[in-house]
């Protein structure tokens, strides 16, 4: 009962909207009894005894067991809606004009009368749309274009170029997320607080590009420090013919290890998400990197880094060797172009006998790339597979026979159907 | 490939009897030959010993029937003591290879005379349509 | 070859009696081309010869940038990683000698052979067998290591004839049981249907046109012969020889103008471009195939002596004195060419005073700068 009383009271002292026109009698009874008749009247039911945060909360609320398992999460959950929006004082059920309140009271010149109007049989839909239309869960959608990796989450999005520097601006610079994730550390004072990290990498596509970490206490922040900490460590690297990297190499940093190979113009990156990434900002179009180890991100990022750096040109090769540094394209039928020649050329007598000279040998320091062993497909080792196959060898030249003849008659058709005729054809005539 | 291939993955007994046949592939309404040589007495389902050629029985575009002979084979298996099947003695004696098959002359002898009959027919028709 | 140049004036449309006594309409819209193949007297002895097989290939022009193009109808389907090799100066040498050999490979010539004869040969007569089948029967022996043309291919007619085939159905049956990569049973519609080849005659893709009659065709068929001569004629009437140098495809060209005594306009354009040379080359493969050259003997001469110099790709802009000398010799011979034996003797000795006077200027030049870097 106490608990009524106290709602009662609750209710008196924040009036709500749909209780201003029904002012409750028997509270002013006592110094306003000019306009009230003296029945009273109990407009108490269970939807106006409580205020509506309280019976939202009835409604929305899980147990305390329940939210332990996981209730009232995700798109099932019941959301709390604001029922006074798309209703104007004046307006309801039936639709009356009140001047002065819904309507002017003088228009042009004659003074309006209050007046019953032709009710909207369509009202009461519209707001049950625009009830539902709060409710409803609505995801952040991104175009295919803008997306990164995966759905809206940051990494591989694009966060524009950096900040200006005084007067210098990045033109045709962008800046990819590489990463963004939250730091929990435990304070003494404050328990556990939260900051986010992101990495990043800014190139203008054109062999300068540079990666930045930044932290703070929000992610946005983070970003714009990352960012703004890349277009200041800008690096310039050389790209071969416009299209990949001078030469293989092998990288590493901690257990990250990365075998990145040169390939030909159309290959296409090949590699991580991250490395895709970064040769995108810096020019390279085809590539291939295998990663072995360690696949911490920060670690591939400055190991791809460091690899880049460390490339050599052909001429440093060349003087390396103190050989000539002899290009075979198989579209050129292996026709030897000299790419490097050094100052001083070694003959056959003064090569050791022990030295390296196979070119990838050499420039990967002998290490090799592991290749696994390819296991067939999953179906080839099936015995349907085996039938399949036998069933096929009947048929195995039938499309590139249907195709011909398809050239020559522009149909599906032999010399001898003039002759015998198909049995449609017969139908048809 | 699934199938054993037409030529050389037969079993091979040196001292039993080989045979030079036509094997019939193809599917239906669609007849084509192999010619090859196989073990004697043995169904024409199993591999053969080998492939020595084949043999198109429907005429292409141009009115020709396609035949085509591994003539060193054929030699080699004749050497072997091979018994050539008539059909297959038949094209070979068309190519010069052989005499004339006996068969072929037969063959040659009954058409000629079912189309001299053919013609005497028509020409009967002929008078006696022209008479009525 | 005055026919040619009756034809090449021909704007309307025109009926013309051709060699065959036979009248043939040519429509203007398409250059009046009349093909000729080589059915007269054989030009293999003379074409094979190594004295012509040499001017030939000179008169080519080799340039690797060009033999080694990257090309869309090579045996690499796609891009390769390039490779590399660290060497050392001999073996960079022995590299090169590969690549000259290769080079030699890519621009290997088509023959240039006689129209060869139709196959008639009845190997037996048989009248017993008439009525045997009303289809015929053709037998290819398949044996190993047979070469296509000396294959034994032989045919059973229905009225019992035992013969050889002749070259068409040999070709199709070859190509049936021994295909080529490339080469249709069916005569593709570019060379089937005149209207195709002439809209890539416009479009100057000359070189395709060759290298797919090459595929298609053996050198000696009536049809190769045609498709090539009015290839070649459609070249020299628009004076496109660039788009086949480097190519294989250039020395049966000139071969094909020499034979028929239509090579002005390419002795022209050679004298236009300044490669009095390969003029002079031209000359003395003039006078290797026909003979009828007033100073043949002088041309001869100096043609062996230009064929010891490198391959002039581009204009060098310093001349030496024996450079000088040679060049000179060479516009003397021309010279006395152009007066004798030339149809085009205004157009040549034109250009080649317009050459005399821009090398008068290229001599000073170098001359001048010689003196002032002393070292005369």
């Amino acid at each position: 009962m106490a608990s009524k009383i106290l709602a009662i009271r609750n209710v008196v002292n924040k009036p709500l909207n749909f209780f201003v026109n029904k002012i409750p009698q028997y509270q002013t009874t006592g110094y306003n009894l000019k306009n009230i008749s003296t029945t009273t009247i109990a407009c108490l039911n269970f939807f106006n005894k409580l205020p509506a945060e309280k019976l939202w909360k009835s409604v929305t609320s899980v147990s305390n067991a329940g939210a332990k398992k996981g209730r009232g999460k995700g798109a099932g959950r019941i959301r709390i809606r604001d029922l006074n929006r798309g209703q104007i004082i004046g307006t309801g059920k039936i639709n009356m004009l009140w001047p002065g309140l819904s309507a002017p009271v003088i228009r042009g010149r004659e003074l309006l009368k209050q007046q019953r109007l032709p009710d909207d049989p369509e009202r009461m839909e519209k707001l049950i749309k625009l009830r539902d239309s709060m409710t409803r869960f609505r995801r952040l959608r991104l175009s295919p274009i803008e997306r990164g990796w995966s759905g809206s989450r940051m990494p591989g999005r694009s966060i524009g170029a950096p900040d200006p520097v005084g007067d210098e601006e990045f033109t045709g610079f962008d800046t990819k997320v590489l990463q963004l994730r939250p730091l929990l550390i435990m304070k003494g004072s404050l328990g556990r607080t939260r900051n986010y990290q992101a990495m990043v990498v800014t190139g203008n596509g054109q062999g300068l590009a540079g990666f930045g970490i930044g932290k703070a206490k929000e992610a946005p922040a983070a970003l714009r420090k990352a960012k703004n900490r890349a277009g200041k460590k800008l690096m310039n690297f050389d790209i071969y013919n416009g299209h990949t990297v001078f030469h293989d190499f092998f990288t590493a940093f901690g257990k990250t290890k990365i075998y990145v190979q040169k390939k030909n113009e159309g290959h296409g990156l090949k590699c991580h998400r991250a490395i895709k990434e970064i040769c995108q900002a810096i020019g390279i179009k085809d590539l291939r990197a295998k990663l072995e180890g360690s696949n911490n991100l920060q670690h591939i990022v400055k190991a791809f880094f460091v690899g880049l750096l460390q490339q050599r040109t052909h001429q440093q090769l060349a003087e390396e060797k103190k050989l000539h540094l002899v290009e075979f394209r198989a579209e050129n039928e292996h026709y030897p172009i000299v790419v490097a020649s050094p100052s001083v050329v070694r003959t056959k007598e003064e090569i050791p006998k022990d030295e390296t000279l196979d070119f990838n040998q050499y420039i990967m320091n002998d290490r090799v790339i592991f290749r696994r062993k390819k296991f067939p497909r999953f179906y080839e080792t099936m015995p349907h597979y085996e039938i399949f196959l036998k069933k096929y060898e009947k048929f195995r030249n039938h499309e590139k026979i249907r195709l011909n003849l398809k050239v020559e008659y522009g149909e599906i058709k032999s010399f001898l159907t003039d002759k015998y005729p198909e049995p449609k054809e017969e139908k048809e005539t | 490939m699934p199938l054993p291939p037409a030529s050389g993955t037969g079993r091979y007994f040196a001292k039993a009897a080989k045979s030079i046949r036509l094997l019939r592939h193809g599917c239906t309404n669609r007849p084509f030959f192999h010619i090859s040589v196989t073990q004697r007495r043995r169904p024409n389902s199993l591999p053969v010993i080998e492939q020595l050629g084949s043999y198109d029985p429907m005429p292409n575009m141009d009115n020709e029937k396609l035949v085509a002979l591994n003539l060193e084979r054929i030699k080699y298996w004749l050497g072997h003591g091979a018994h050539v099947t008539p059909p297959v003695a038949e094209l070979l004696g068309l190519a010069g290879f052989f005499p004339i098959h006996p068969r072929s002359y037969m063959t040659a002898w009954r058409n000629r005379a079912t189309e001299r009959e053919n013609l005497a027919k028509e020409a009967e028709k002929a008078a006696e349509d022209k008479d009525a | 070859m005055s026919l040619l140049k009756l034809l090449k004036n021909n704007t309307r449309n025109v009926l013309i009696k051709c060699n065959e006594s036979q009248l043939i309409f040519i429509s203007s819209r398409k250059l009046s081309i009349v093909p000729s193949s080589y059915d007269g007297e054989n030009p293999a002895p003379k074409f094979f010869s190594s004295g012509i097989q040499i001017l030939l290939k000179r008169l080519t022009r080799p340039d690797y940038a060009k033999v080694f193009r990257k090309r869309s109808n090579s045996n690499a389907p796609m891009l390769e990683t390039p490779q590399y090799k660290f060497l050392t100066d001999e073996e960079l040498q022995i590299e090169k000698e590969k690549a000259n050999q290769s080079a030699d490979r890519l621009l290997q010539m088509p023959p240039v052979v006689k129209v060869h004869e139709p196959i008639n040969d009845v190997l037996s007569k048989d009248p017993a067998l008439v009525g045997f089948d009303s289809a015929k029967y053709l037998f290819t022996d398949i044996s190993f290591g047979v070469a296509n043309e000396h294959r034994l291919i032989v045919e059973r007619d229905p009225d019992g004839i035992l013969r050889s085939c002749d070259h068409d159905v040999r070709k199709r049956l070859n190509q049936i049981y021994f295909p080529m990569l490339g080469r249709k049973i069916r005569e593709p519609l570019i060379f089937a249907d005149d209207e195709k080849l002439h809209s890539l005659l416009d479009r100057q893709k000359y070189e395709y046109v060759l290298d797919r009659a090459c595929v298609q065709y053996e050198p000696d068929e009536p049809k190769f012969q045609k498709v090539t001569s009015i290839t070649y004629q459609h070249i020299d009437t628009n004076m496109q020889y660039d788009l086949l140098r480097s190519t294989r495809h250039f020395g049966p060209l000139a071969f094909y103008l020499t034979w028929h005594k239509c090579m002005d306009s390419l002795m022209f354009e050679l004298v236009q471009t300044g490669a009095i040379r390969e003029a002079v080359l031209l000359m003395s493969l003039r006078h290797a195939v026909h003979g009828d050259l007033k100073n043949g003997a002088d041309s001869d001469a100096l043609g062996k002596q230009v064929l010891t110099t490198p391959v002039q790709l581009s204009k060098s802009e310093y001349l030496t004195e024996e450079d000088i000398q040679l060049d000179n010799k060479c516009i003397e011979c021309l010279d006395a060419y152009i007066v004798n034996n030339s149809t085009m003797k205004s157009q040549q000795g034109l250009a080649l005073q317009g050459f005399r006077e821009y090398y008068q200027q290229m001599v000073e030049l170098s001359r001048g700068l010689k003196k002032a870097h002393g070292t005369a």
